[in-house]
C-alpha cells in the first residue's frame, strides 16, 4: 500500500505539487479566518472607525468629497492593511505554524504565494465592505469597474510587498511596529498612483490621464512580486 | 529724475551662511563620531584581548 | 587591528584639501548670483551632497544583492557604511535644498520631486536601520538587510518617477521641477568650474568616508566575534 503511495508520489509532475501547496497554505488561513473572523472583524471595524476619523479631520463638502475620497479611502485600506498583514503573520509564528510549515517538503516561494492570497483576499473582503458603506455615508456612487480595478491592482501591489515584509518584521523584537515603518516608504508609489487613478475615474477625467497611473502600478505589482517571490527564501530561512 | 539704476541681487547672505554652517557642522559630527566609535572599539578590543589572555 | 593603511592616511589629508578648496570656489571664485544673491552658493553644495547620497545608494543596493548572493559579510559591512553616508550626506542635501527654497520661493518645503524621494530615502534609511538593530542573529541581520535594501532601491526610482508624474500633470504654482531649471539661473564658465569641481570632491570624499566606515565596520566585526569568545 505504501509503496503504491510512493510510486503515485514521485509521478506527480513537480508543477501540480507546486500550485496544490499555495492553494493548500491560503486555504488553511482562509478557513480558519471563516470560522473565528477575528481578523477580518478588527481590519474592518477599524477601518469604519478612520473613516470617521477623517470626517471631522477634513471638511467633506460635497465638492471637495469628490476630489478627497480617493485620498481618505487609500490611506484607510493603507492602514487596515497593515493591520492584515502584522496579525496574519503573527499567528504562524506564535502557533508555530510557520516552523511547520518550512519543514513541509514544499518550495518555499508555495509559502510566499499562498500567504499573498489569503492576505489579499483578506484586504479585498474588508474594501468589499467598506465601499458600499462609505458611499452611503458620503452619496457617492463607488462601483464603478475602473475604480475597482485600481482597488485590485492596488491591493495585490501592496499585499506582494507587505507579506514579504512582515514575514521580516515578525522575526524581529519590535514585529508590529516595525511593519509600517519598513512598509510605507516603499509602497509610496503605488498610493500615489492608486490615488491618482481612483480620482480620475471618480471625476470622469479622460482615460488619457489615468492610464499611466495604471501602468504605474501594474508595472509596481509585476516587479515586485517577481522580487518577492525570489527573495523570499532568504527571509524565511533558518 | 530717471537714472539707470542696476538692480543690486538681494542680500539673501544670511542663509547661505546658515547652509554652509549646517553642511559643514553636520559632515564635522559625523566624522567625529566615526573617530569616537573606533576609539570605544579599540578600547573594546583591547580589553576583550586581556580577557581571552587571562584566559 | 591592522595600522591604517598610508593610502588611506593621504586620501584623509587630500579629502580634507579638496573640500577646502570646494569650498573657496563656492563661496569666494564663484560669482554672485544676479537674481538671487548669496544663497545660490548653496547650490553647489546641495547638488554634491545628494550626488553623494545616490553613490551610497547605488553601493548599498549592489553590495546587498552580492552579498546575498556570497554570503560573505563583508559585502554587508560595505552595504551597512554606504547606507550611513547616504543617509548624512541626502540629510545634508534636503537641509540646503529647504535653505535655498525659503528665500528663492518664500517656502521652506517645496516637494519638488528630487527632493521629496531624497527624504523617502532617508525614510527607507531609518526604518532599514530600525529593522537591524532588532535582530540578533548576525547573519540573519545581514540577510534581512540585505532584502529590505533591494525593495528600497527598486522602489526609490519608481517613486522618483510617481512623484514627478503627479506633478507634470499638477503643476504647483510655488516651487516646482528642478531647481536649476526653474527659472532659477544660468550658469557661467565660472560657476560650472565650482560646480564640477564640488562634484569631484565630493566623490573622493566619499571614497574617503566609505573606506573608513567598512573598516570600522570591520572592527566592529572582530570585537563582536572576540566578545562572544570571551564571554562564553
Amino acid at each position: 500500500m505504501a509503496e503504491s503511495t510512493l510510486r503515485t508520489t514521485a509521478r506527480r509532475p513537480a508543477k501540480s505539487s507546486f500550485w496544490k501547496a499555495i492553494a493548500a497554505i491560503a486555504w488553511k488561513d482562509l478557513s480558519a479566518e471563516l470560522r473565528s473572523r477575528e481578523l477580518l472583524s478588527a481590519m474592518l471595524v477599524f477601518s469604519l472607525l478612520v473613516i470617521l476619523i477623517f470626517n471631522f479631520a477634513l471638511e467633506l463638502d460635497i465638492t471637495t468629497r469628490r476630489t478627497v475620497t480617493s485620498g481618505v479611502l487609500w490611506a484607510t485600506f493603507a492602514f487596515a492593511g497593515t493591520l492584515g498583514l502584522n496579525r496574519s503573520m503573527a499567528v504562524e509564528k506564535d502557533r508555530g505554524c510557520l516552523d511547520g510549515l518550512l519543514l513541509a517538503p514544499v518550495d518555499r516561494s508555495a509559502i510566499y504565494f499562498g500567504k499573498v492570497i489569503s492576505n489579499l483576499v483578506f484586504m479585498l473582503i474588508v474594501e468589499a465592505i467598506v465601499l458600499p458603506i462609505y458611499s452611503v455615508l458620503y452619496s457617492i456612487n463607488l462601483f464603478q469597474p475602473g475604480l475597482l480595478l485600481v482597488i485590485l491592482l492596488g491591493s495585490v501591489g501592496y499585499v506582494a510587498v507587505g507579506t514579504l515584509l512582515s514575514s521580516m518584521a515578525v522575526q524581529t523584537r519590535t514585529r508590529d511596529v516595525l511593519l509600517p515603518i519598513l512598509l510605507f516608504p516603499v509602497v509610496v508609489p503605488i498610493l500615489i498612483a492608486a490615488v491618482k487613478a481612483s480620482g480620475g475615474y471618480l471625476t470622469n477625467a479622460p482615460m488619457t490621464d489615468i492610464l499611466p497611473w495604471l501602468n504605474l502600478l501594474i508595472a509596481y505589482d509585476v516587479i515586485f512580486t517577481a522580487i518577492a517571490f525570489m527573495v523570499f527564501d532568504y527571509v524565511v530561512e533558518e | 529724475m530717471f537714472f539707470f539704476q542696476f538692480q543690486a541681487p538681494p542680500d539673501t547672505s544670511g542663509y547661505m551662511i546658515a547652509g554652509y554652517a549646517i553642511a559643514f557642522g553636520v559632515m564635522f559630527i559625523y566624522v567625529v563620531s566615526l573617530f569616537i566609535r573606533y576609539r570605544n572599539l579599540n578600547r573594546d578590543m583591547s580589553m576583550f584581548e586581556e580577557m581571552d589572555k587571562d584566559k | 587591528m591592522q595600522a591604517k593603511p598610508s593610502t588611506l592616511k593621504v586620501l584623509d589629508v587630500v579629502s580634507l584639501i579638496l573640500l577646502g578648496v570646494s569650498a573657496y570656489l563656492a563661496l569666494v571664485f564663484a560669482p554672485t548670483e544676479a537674481v538671487m544673491g548669496e544663497v545660490q552658493r548653496v547650490f553647489y553644495f546641495h547638488v554634491a551632497t545628494a550626488w553623494v547620497g545616490m553613490l551610497g545608494f547605488i553601493a548599498a543596493g549592489v553590495s546587498g544583492i552580492i552579498y546575498l548572493r556570497t554570503g560573505d559579510l563583508k559585502w554587508d559591512r560595505v552595504e551597512m557604511a554606504a547606507v550611513e553616508i547616504s543617509l548624512v550626506f541626502f540629510f545634508i542635501t534636503i537641509v540646503l535644498g529647504s535653505i535655498w527654497a525659503r528665500p528663492v520661493w518664500n517656502t521652506w518645503w517645496t516637494w519638488d520631486p528630487r527632493l521629496t524621494t531624497a527624504a523617502i530615502t532617508e525614510l527607507i534609511y531609518i526604518a532599514y536601520f530600525m529593522l537591524r538593530q532588532g535582530i540578533e542573529d548576525p547573519d540573519r541581520r545581514a540577510r534581512f538587510g540585505a532584502v529590505y535594501t533591494l525593495i528600497g532601491a527598486v522602489s526609490v526610482p519608481i517613486t522618483f518617477m510617481a512623484i514627478r508624474l503627479f506633478r507634470t500633470i499638477h503643476p504647483v504654482v510655488i516651487g516646482t521641477e528642478s531647481a536649476e531649471a526653474q527659472g532659477g539661473f544660468n550658469m557661467t564658465g565660472d560657476m560650472r568650474i565650482a560646480f564640477f569641481f564640488a562634484l569631484f570632491a565630493f566623490t573622493v570624499i566619499f571614497i574617503d568616508l566609505f573606506w573608513n566606515r567598512i573598516r570600522m565596520g570591520t572592527l566592529a566585526d572582530k570585537v563582536e566575534q572576540l566578545k562572544l569568545k570571551v564571554m562564553q
